[in-house]
């Protein structure tokens, strides 16, 4: 079968019907794989052992009439979710030997479905990123274009997806890491609202943020993902106690009197013309079908970066102290603790993970703290107003997911503030705490994607999933040739 | 008389009686292999997040309670961040600025004077793991066992001016934890630790001086010896013209002074944060009383029960209050023998006084307060002697068992047996004609003698009464 | 504007990272900007108020206490250097 275009249904379908099994199924994606990501790079760690054994199981169940939507699907995983027994290195020489004693819960929850692990993809290390550059491994190319990068930090996943490595990957999300490089990669993501999915087994980056969610196709199959990894856990204080329905549901439903917001704030000279022209054309389409488009504003966008990355990075600088060479992880030398502690982070870490310590600390330091991550904590609270504000009139909002289309490698080297301010699409919704999916809207000339965000209000997955699966029955996506 | 007078407040670490850590389902339990309570949780593995134990949170509202705090309605985690490798997360789950309880108060009671002292915080947060130095290979072994065992913070007003007083506040504290349930303060063990904020000033001055915190002290005795000793130490300084330095001290027990601990200035500087990873907690007022009311009797409310409903001297109630361990085996025993007062002259009289002497061990008895209070019972009502009684309490001590099987064993039963009783009697009698005339002109007190020579042969196998009205009748005829 | 070197060796320390002399001068100069960027949050006069934040948990919402088994000791040392069941730490000097 032609795995290039093929949707989790299509798979489903096929391997219910017994047209494919699902050894077979995962060996053709692993075949692509070694045949193409050569070029490409979005995976640190194939796993081939792991895909033919569980996709061994997933046939078992199968043939038994067990089967669920995800029992055989093969899916690439972010190389920051914990798997147990299977390298996870965050794509940092920090972890570049480290083997997880336990599963994250979204794992432990696709395992019960019997999905099939194709590999881990790569992602800027520690998930700090917007290119997939920081990877300390693999540093992923754009499908679309070698030159380009893929966005990040799930950089790997999206391109994987792109490229018909796998039909769908999980990603993590923290500013913007799922819905960036599907946007920069023509591909679906979709970042749950905070607590919908559990983080436990999610190597940390910023805790009020971090979000794993799908990366697929389209938004149906984004649907279908969040229906297996969705749901509270007890490992996790912050996953919600809350029903979670069935996502696919209102798929497929009109939808006529939606009220489209779009804040002005996002449509400013800040953006490229060719983006704001794509979403704005493609509002127009939404508007035919029978939307209603609403003016507003989120003033508080003007402080974003700045609050964001306090925020970010003062819980990364204390989540990432853990890493100091002695139960894990990269062990420098050193006759004292002190001395082997140093040596460890100083050399496990890349210069981005290291700037983005020094900064939280900065932040959280004596004498420090409330002018900047008091401060933070205090735009966060206004951002939320705002984004409250806008939902009384409006059911969901529509962005540019990126103030670019994907950029040459190398565009952004050396300059960290210009990176930051490429996230200023995409970290308001995290710090809100709301679902966000970016779906393609179209193309640059150059035949580049370009990806438009539609936000939705805390736990309303179920309207942008419709909002995005709408405007994709009207879209033929271009696939990228590698 | 010294110049100056000290002040010192302190801050206590209770470990927490739940069953499992803080912030994930490992064993609370007191010590184990290394590293065999531990889970990717508390041994801080990458991406595990903790979850907070509804149990541990009911406990320190308890501890709250009975140190009169105020308990928050609203209250959040912090993240406390410094390096050492007993921390496997590099920060301590803690709180800050909103703890559990604020402001309570405390009585002692020293010399006969009643005193408060002040509480100005109590705060939940999560323990270290252990470090064994190995000195000969210049490497440290850690044992992450005890990370994410439960712990209170109880922090003091600077209300303290002499070592009797913090001694005081520390043995109420105990037993305030211990009675509520809270902790089993196990000073030896660990599972209690005190460190002492300790400033001198001249006598007069209404300024505090500088302070120095005295840490890892681990008893009573060593507490009290390294308050004196830094005392003394500081009054020498100032009265060589020298400062005392804010600094962290530990106690060398064999040179009986305090020691200046390295303390690097960076280290202080904690960054302390809102924990992300645990939401902050709201209480409904339904919640807290619930908690309120399940506090079981606390020590001044035994002891007041013990004197009006027991009718036992004050003095005494003291003393069994004093020791959960005791108490708990005198409400054992007079759950089996209602006669408290009995009971507890027993305690204080036979079983503490064996203790005391080293005979017997409180943790380690080999018999409860039922098979106690069958002896005080048998003893009561005359069916064992006090002598006997002593035999099989000595008995029950060395190798356990009840009194009943004990006394059946040795043949120690009082036995009702008038004609060995008269034949007994009978003999000293005629054997001791000097005696009886004595007795019959008047000379009451060589009864004694009789007693004392029927007890002897009669090896408690009649009663004392028995025994007296015997000898009483025969004398009279 | 730049980061004094003391601010930045300040930084070094609470983080636990070496850099050496030309990479001490880069980062300094990185950090700089990046603070700047920071900075611009200076122009926002709101007052955090940390009871509003509404993400509050009940307190029966939290976890029973119940101990179940733990995890083997040589799964977690299995990525470390260990001796007799613990972690093995260079010397902490005291």
């Amino acid at each position: 079968m032609d795995i290039t275009k093929a949707t989790i249904r299509e798979l489903r379908r096929a391997l219910d019907a017994k047209e494919i099994g699902a050894r077979e199924l995962c060996g053709e994606y692993l075949k692509r794989i070694k045949e193409k990501d050569g070029r490409v790079l979005s995976f640190i760690t194939v796993t081939e052992n792991e895909a033919e054994q569980s996709a061994l199981r997933a046939q078992k169940m199968i043939d038994e009439g067990k089967s669920s939507a995800l029992t055989g699907i093969p899916l690439a995983v972010k190389d920051n979710i914990c798997i147990d027994g299977v390298r996870t290195t965050c794509a940092s020489r920090m972890l570049e030997n480290f083997i997880p004693p336990y599963n994250a819960t979204v794992i432990e929850k696709l395992n019960a479905e019997g999905y099939v692990l194709l590999g881990r993809a790569s992602m800027d290390e520690f998930a700090m990123g917007g290119s997939t550059q920081t990877s300390a491994f693999a540093k992923t190319k754009n499908p679309y274009d070698l030159e380009c990068v893929p966005g990040g930090s799930s950089g790997g996943s999206a391109a994987a997806v792109a490229a018909a490595f796998a039909p769908a990957a999980l990603g993590s999300d923290t500013g913007g890491s799922i819905r960036q490089p599907s946007s920069f990669c023509g591909v679906t993501g979709i970042k749950p609202t905070y607590g919908r999915v559990s983080r436990y087994g999610l190597v940390a980056f910023a805790s009020s943020l971090d979000q794993i969610g799908p990366i697929a196709h389209d938004a149906y199959d984004c649907a279908i993902l969040l229906n297996a990894i969705c749901g509270h856990d007890r490992r996790d204080a912050t996953s919600a106690r809350r029903d979670v329905p069935d996502f696919t549901e209102k798929l497929g439903e009109p939808i006529k009197g939606l009220k489209i917001a779009m804040p002005k704030e996002f449509f400013s000279e800040d953006i490229d013309s060719v983006v704001r022209e794509r979403v704005t054309n493609a509002a127009k389409e939404l508007e035919k079908q029978g939307a209603v488009l609403v003016d507003c504003s989120i003033p508080g966008l003007k402080y974003a970066i700045p609050a964001y990355y306090l925020i970010a990075c003062a819980e990364a600088a204390s989540n990432l102290s853990r890493f100091d060479g002695i139960k894990y992880g990269f062990r420098g030398e050193g006759r004292t603790y002190e001395e082997l502690i140093r040596d460890s982070r100083s050399r496990g870490f890349g210069e981005e993970v290291k700037r983005r310590i020094l900064l939280g600390n900065y932040a959280l330091s004596s004498g420090y703290y409330d002018a900047y991550y008091k401060k933070a904590l205090a735009l966060k609270q206004e951002i939320i107003k705002e984004y409250n504000e806008v939902f009384e009139k409006a059911d969901v909002i529509l962005t540019p997911t990126a103030p670019t289309p994907a950029y040459k490698i190398g565009a952004q080297d050396n300059d960290p503030v210009k990176m930051y301010m490429a996230d200023i699409c995409t970290v308001t919704v995290n710090i809100a705490g709301l679902p966000g999916i970016s779906t393609t809207c179209g193309y640059t000339d150059g035949g580049l994607p370009i990806g438009m965000s539609i936000i939705g209000r805390r736990f309303d997955e179920q309207t942008i999933l419709q909002t995005a699966n709408a405007w994709e029955q009207g879209f033929t996506p271009v696939a990228p040739k590698i | 008389m010294s110049a100056y007078f000290p002040t010192m407040g302190l801050e206590i670490h209770a470990e927490l009686l739940t069953d499992s850590k803080v912030f994930c389902t490992c064993s609370a339990e007191f010590g184990g292999t290394p590293n065999s309570r531990c889970c990717p949780v508390c041994s801080g593995f990458p991406g595990t997040l903790p979850v907070l134990n509804h149990k541990a949170v009911e406990y320190i509202i308890k501890a709250g309670y009975v140190m009169n705090c105020e308990i928050s309605r609203f209250t959040k985690w912090d993240r406390k961040n410094y390096f050492y490798p007993d921390l496997p997360k590099a920060y301590q789950i803690s709180q800050m600025p909103r703890p559990v309880c604020l402001s309570g108060n405390v009585k002692i009671n020293v010399d006969g004077e009643e005193k408060i002292i002040r509480i100005n915080r109590i705060h939940l947060e999560e323990d270290a793991g252990k470090l064994v130095h190995d000195d000969v290979n210049r490497i440290s072994l850690a044992d992450y066992n005890r990370c994410g065992i439960p712990l209170i913070e109880i922090v003091t007003e600077p209300d303290f001016h002499s070592a009797d007083e913090v001694i005081a506040f520390l043995e109420k504290i105990k037993l305030l934890l211990q009675y509520a349930g809270i902790c089993d303060c196990k000073m030896e063990q660990g599972s209690i630790r005190c460190d002492v904020n300790i400033s001198i000033a001249p006598k007069g001055s209404t300024e505090l001086g500088t302070r120095t915190e005295l840490k890892n002290l681990n008893s009573l005795k060593a507490i009290t010896r390294a308050i004196e000793a830094e005392i003394e130490r500081q009054e020498e300084l100032l009265d060589n013209g020298e400062r005392v330095i804010q600094q962290t001290r530990r106690f060398n027990e064999q040179a009986g002074e305090t020691v200046a601990m390295r303390s690097k200035e960076d280290a202080h500087d904690y960054r302390y944060f809102p924990d992300p990873d645990i939401p902050p907690i709201i209480f409904t007022e339904e919640e807290l009383l619930e908690i309120k009311n399940s506090i079981p009797e606390l020590p001044e409310q035994r002891i007041e029960r013990y004197v009006s409903e027991y009718s036992i001297k004050k003095a005494d109630a003291d003393i069994i209050v004093g020791d959960k361990r005791v108490c708990d085996f005198f409400e054992e025993a007079v759950s089996e023998y209602d006669n408290p007062k009995a009971v507890a002259n027993y305690i204080i009289g036979e079983l503490m006084r064996r203790i005391n002497l080293g005979e017997a061990d409180m943790d380690a008895l080999k018999f409860g307060g039922r098979e106690f209070a069958k002896l005080v019972e048998y003893m009561q009502t005359d069916k064992i002697s006090q002598a006997n009684a002593k035999t099989i309490l000595r008995e029950m001590i060395e190798n356990g068992g009840d009194p009943k099987s004990i006394a059946d064993r040795d043949d120690l039963w009082i036995k009702e047996d008038s004609g060995a009783l008269a034949a007994v009697v009978d003999e000293i009698i005629a054997n001791n004609p000097k005696a009886v005339e004595q007795y019959k002109s008047g000379d009451r007190k060589v009864f004694g003698f009789f007693m004392g020579q029927a007890n002897k042969a009669l090896k408690g196998a009649a009663s004392p009464k028995a025994i007296q009205d015997y000898i009483r009748k025969k004398l009279s005829e | 504007m730049a980061v004094e070197l003391k601010t930045i060796q300040h930084l070094c320390e609470l983080s636990k990272l070496n850099y050496d002399e030309e990479g001490l001068k880069k980062v300094m100069g990185e950090m700089g900007d990046i603070i700047d960027l920071m900075d611009e949050i200076k122009g926002f006069d709101l007052e955090y108020d940390d009871t509003k934040d509404g993400c509050e948990i009940r307190f029966c919402d939290t976890s029973e206490d119940i101990a179940e088994e733990s995890a083997p000791a040589e799964k977690l040392l299995s990525n470390a250097e260990s001796i007799d069941g613990c972690y093995v730490v260079p010397k902490v000097v005291e």
